[in-house]
């Protein structure tokens, strides 16, 4: 799955943005035969700077599609921080970015 | 789309028209020179025609879209709040909600470039210089993974970026109506007899059909041998008022009220007729009425009352 990231600083604050791009399938839609789409969606997805866990969400079928994230922390121009996810079916995802 | 073309066309003809001839011939206004021309001549065209010398990269255009687009279309052009959605919706225009975005509907990208370029910032068209329009065009297109992040767009590499829906169009070539003209052995028209209509979608039955459409009109329920122009005088001069019982007119048809004025004597109904009463103006307003129109319509009204 792809994720798109933005992080900027600003005044030692690291404004990070995400969006992931996953279905998000609650398991309990039809389509257009009636027959249930399988359940497919995120259970977690990180941030780690360093080794240290920035940001840390554990998903349910009640996050929409394509979710976006954001969260802030103390941090500095250059900081790189590696996204992951993983889904509901093993697929994960990951992303590496450096704070502009 | 057809409309469009004509207009267009008129638009061109007129571009062709030698410069000046219009306006001599009108003595309106003044001819438009080529700077005024150039001014609104800004269209751009799936192959590139009309496109400035420029370009722009995906990594200047972040920056830009960041600081100008973003509050409404979404960092990741997802859309804040109702605005338009640019990017996602791949493979949904068959749904019953499709997501039309620049990625997943828009079959060329010069269409996109002149929309940024026309209409955008939304609060401050035509701002932008060309270059940042490349940039944000070029930013968009990253956005819906068609070009790399370190592309960088041009006026000629523009057009041969191909849409994924690019295809997803067809001209609709039905004619406007098929109803070819007959010239010769045609059937007689009173022989054709029309099997369907459609009616009965708008309620007309309270219209009057006779030049007063419009006008609420109440059938009188009471029958009155009375000149058709009275009538007509009446709709046109009086019944606003006395039908509804507006600014406490007699309403016409109520006996009770019509009858205790006659107590006073017909000539008295003339007279305030004539020269107004309470709210009502001399002859209701209508000065340009005849004295003796004034006393057939309340004759009638009296009529309309016993």
């Amino acid at each position: 799955m792809k994720i798109k990231v933005k992080a900027k600083e600003k005044d030692g604050i690291v404004k990070v943005k995400m969006l992931v791009k996953h279905p998000m399938e609650t398991g309990r839609r039809k389509d257009a035969q009636g027959v249930l789409i399988k359940v497919n969606h995120l259970t977690e997805v990180k941030v780690e700077h360093q080794g240290n866990v920035l940001f840390h969400g554990e998903f349910g079928m009640a996050v929409s599609k394509n979710p976006f994230m954001a969260f802030a922390y103390k941090g500095a121009k250059g900081d790189k921080l590696s996204i992951s996810s993983v889904d509901n079916l093993g697929l994960t995802g990951q992303a590496d970015v450096t704070v502009k | 789309m057809f409309n469009w073309f004509k207009v267009t066309g008129w638009l061109m003809l007129l571009m062709l028209a030698p410069k000046g001839a219009i306006a001599d011939h009108y003595h309106l206004g003044k001819p438009a020179s080529d700077k005024v021309i150039a001014g609104w001549d800004i269209d751009v065209r799936p192959d590139g025609l009309g496109l400035p010398q420029g370009s722009g990269s995906v990594v200047d255009g972040e920056g830009l879209y960041d600081e100008k687009c973003a509050s409404c279309h979404g960092s990741f052009g997802e859309g804040e709040g109702r605005w338009p959605k640019l990017a996602g919706g791949e493979d949904t225009l068959r749904d019953d909600r499709p997501e039309k975005t620049v990625g997943s509907y828009w079959p060329y990208v010069s269409t996109l470039w002149d929309y940024i370029h026309r209409d955008m910032p939304i609060n401050a068209p035509q701002s932008l210089a060309t270059d940042e329009v490349y940039a944000i065009t070029a930013y968009v297109l990253n956005l819906n993974d068609l070009v790399d992040e370190d592309f960088v767009l041009n006026q000629d590499n523009l057009a041969k970026i191909e849409m994924p829906n690019k295809n997803g169009f067809y001209v609709d070539n039905r004619p406007d109506v098929s109803n070819p003209r007959c010239m010769k052995n045609c059937k007689d028209p009173k022989s054709i007899k029309v099997v369907a209509t459609i009616s009965g979608i708008t309620p007309t039955a309270h219209f009057k059909h006779d030049g007063n459409d419009g006008v609420a009109y109440q059938q009188s329920a009471v029958a009155v041998n009375v000149a058709p122009e009275v009538v007509k005088t009446y709709q046109n001069a009086c019944q606003m008022c006395h039908d509804t019982g507006l600014n406490d007119a007699p309403k016409t048809g109520d006996v009770q009220q019509w009858q205790a004025r006659l107590g006073k004597g017909k000539q008295a109904l003339y007279n305030n007729a004539l020269t107004g009463i309470n709210g009502m103006p001399a002859k209701g307003g209508r000065t340009d009425l005849s004295d003796e129109m004034v006393k057939s319509i309340v004759d009638y009204m009296l009529a309309l009352s016993k």
